[in-house]
């Protein structure tokens, strides 16, 4: 049953036109010119009760205004969003009470006060029943670890605390639904692993339907079985992140550093796409040759300095997708 | 209700205990304000030197009304909405208030009575015991003076909050608001009688005051405090007070309307 429904989503910004000069900065005094950009153009898609989906795309691709419209916080130039039953923008303050947020780049946390405290104060916000505040208490401590940090101030706290505190701060009143809207952004190898780990376990213990996006490739991989792409405000692909890693994850980059400064460097089956002085970048298929052959032809031919491997990374994939204009193939 | 009524009470002691955490800025604070009495104080003293009164006016009666309205000031001061909306507007904060199932202006008015209540306690009352002993002003001789003052004290701050609040907002519209800001505080400072009693205006300056919502805010429980607006004169004034909170929180719940559904939350 879907929890999320979103059709024909649109949302238009007018933004002033900045008239160059300073002749033109006394003529939009008077007289602003507005440029209308189509944030959202056209955005359709519905996502079941319980499912883990990532909503990815580059920078400026209208990730952000779909999640602001999600949670009532943007009104739609045009198009119907339903969550959970509700229309957000209208009903702004009951859509708080069954959705949790969480922003990576901004706390929702009192500052100046011991951690505890604001959790406290969401519970009076939110009118969590004593005893429901209790477990969920006992519960979040141990897996985010929280007891470490509960009294110090949420200015004292790393990165890392901050950001279990917060993603506790959104759990605490058991939404239905969470969006998570980069919620690793910044965080080192193993506080991304255990906000990974976190955000699996009320996916699958609890039966949260969960919204992410991210920038990090690995995010997606561990965390989700679908993935819905936009670009320009509109959906690219939607669908199994395994169909899609197996269509356009197939190529890697090897950068090599050599020892000798070769012109022209060039292997059988592999694309030299980049060089600067020694290195050089190589595009090869992992179908047509692995990584070890790759190598270990190199490394026959040439004296290696130094070597590594690039994932393809998210924005590249998007970038294959919308230049080729794939998803039609694929779907 | 009584849900929503400890929800919002829960905001007021949270801010409280914020304020303690900062100690220092209260003090500091205090010493602001002892500041500005001290000048304003010394400014009134050379007006009215050599004279007895002016307009009917004693020299005490304008110490005990400006000591006075330094002491509401000192309380209007711990919460400075329009300050913390132009932040959280611009730092896209205003989000997470958003996504709250409350009333934003009115946790803001609650937040705000926890840090004015802690700075009163702390500081304001303490210092303006010492001062009043000192000086030995007029000060209400009843309790229904007393209770009156207290009342139109209430209304005035309640009028001061609901302006600053839809000044604020317009940062939604505005995003740089200094010069809306000048506007508020200037009218306020001018037109409120914060340190010139309206009696002394000139009488076009007067008609015009008359005619704003700034003048309930300090000019009204100032005279009724020191004792120049007694009797049949009181009830107008409270009458006109709360008709302009009346239109200034319409005018509030009006923008805060306009301005929730025009959020261009900054910072992506």
């Amino acid at each position: 049953m879907s929890i999320i429904e979103v059709k024909h989503l649109y949302k238009e910004f007018k933004i002033p036109k900045r008239q160059e000069g300073l002749a033109g900065a006394l003529r939009s005094l008077f007289h602003r010119q507005y440029l209308t950009k189509l944030a959202v153009n056209d955005i359709s898609f519905s996502i079941d009760s319980g499912e883990m989906v990532g909503y990815i795309g580059p920078n400026g691709a209208g990730k952000s205004t779909t999640i602001k419209m999600l949670t009532g916080i943007l009104v739609p130039s045009s198009g119907d969003i339903r969550v959970n039953g509700l229309i957000p923008y209208k009903e702004r303050q009951r859509n708080a009470r069954q959705i949790g947020v969480v922003f990576g780049q901004r706390s929702q946390l009192w500052w100046d006060l011991p951690t505890i405290e604001s959790f406290e104060l969401l519970k009076q916000v939110f009118q969590i029943p004593a005893d429901r505040y209790r477990q969920n208490m006992v519960r979040f401590r141990k897996i985010l670890d929280l007891d470490e940090f509960l009294h110090t101030p949420v200015r004292q706290l790393s990165l890392g605390q901050r950001m279990r505190a917060d993603i506790a701060a959104a759990l605490l009143h058991d939404p239905k639904i969470i969006f998570l809207d980069e919620p690793t952004i910044g965080l080192d190898v193993v506080a991304k692993e255990r906000m990974r780990s976190f955000i699996r376990e009320i996916n699958q213990d609890r039966g949260v339907t969960v919204i992410l996006t991210t920038h990090d490739m690995s995010d997606i991989e561990k965390l989700c079985q679908r993935m819905i792409l936009i670009d320009n405000g509109q959906v690219m692909y939607d669908g199994e992140l395994a169909k899609i890693k197996e269509t356009f994850g197939k190529t890697r980059i090897l950068i090599v550093d050599l020892e000798e400064d070769i012109v022209d460097f060039s292997l059988a089956g592999v694309e030299v796409i980049k060089q600067e002085g020694n290195r050089h970048w190589l595009k090869f298929n992992r179908d047509t040759i692995t990584a070890s052959q790759l190598i270990s032809r190199i490394s026959e031919n040439y004296n290696v300095r130094d070597i590594s491997i690039q994932d393809p990374e998210i924005e590249v994939l998007i970038r294959n997708i919308y230049e080729n204009t794939l998803p039609l193939i694929i779907d | 209700m009584i849900k929503t009524y400890r929800m919002y009470w829960e905001f007021t002691r949270k801010s409280f205990q914020r304020s303690a955490a900062y100690r220092v800025d209260s003090w500091s604070r205090v010493l602001g304000n002892v500041m500005s009495l001290g000048i304003w104080g010394c400014i009134w003293f050379a007006l009215y030197y050599g004279k007895g009164s002016v307009e009917n006016i004693s020299f005490h009666s304008m110490l005990s009304y400006i000591l006075i309205s330094m002491a509401l000031q000192g309380i209007h001061n711990a919460g400075t909405p329009l300050w913390e909306i132009q932040r959280r507007v611009r730092t896209g904060d205003i989000a997470i208030e958003l996504l709250r199932p409350y009333d934003y202006p009115l946790r803001m008015l609650f937040t705000d009575l926890g840090s004015m209540s802690f700075y009163f306690i702390t500081a304001i009352f303490p210092l303006y015991t010492l001062i009043f002993i000192f000086f030995q002003p007029n000060i209400p001789l009843s309790a229904s003076q007393w209770g009156l003052f207290l009342l139109s004290a209430v209304l005035g701050y309640l009028i001061r909050y609901s302006l600053e609040l839809t000044f604020g907002l317009f940062t939604f519209w505005l995003v740089e608001t200094g010069g809306v800001e000048d506007i508020f505080y200037f009218s306020i400072s001018l037109f409120s009688g914060s340190v010139v009693p309206l009696w002394f205006f000139p009488d076009w300056l007067a008609s015009i005051a008359s005619l704003l919502p700034f003048q309930g805010i300090y000019f009204v429980p100032n005279a009724i405090f020191v004792g120049e607006l007694s009797g049949q004169a009181i009830l107008p004034a409270l009458l006109n007070q709360v008709i302009w909170l009346l239109i200034c929180y319409g005018l509030l719940r009006f923008v805060w309307a306009k301005a929730s559904q025009k959020v261009v939350v900054q910072g992506g």
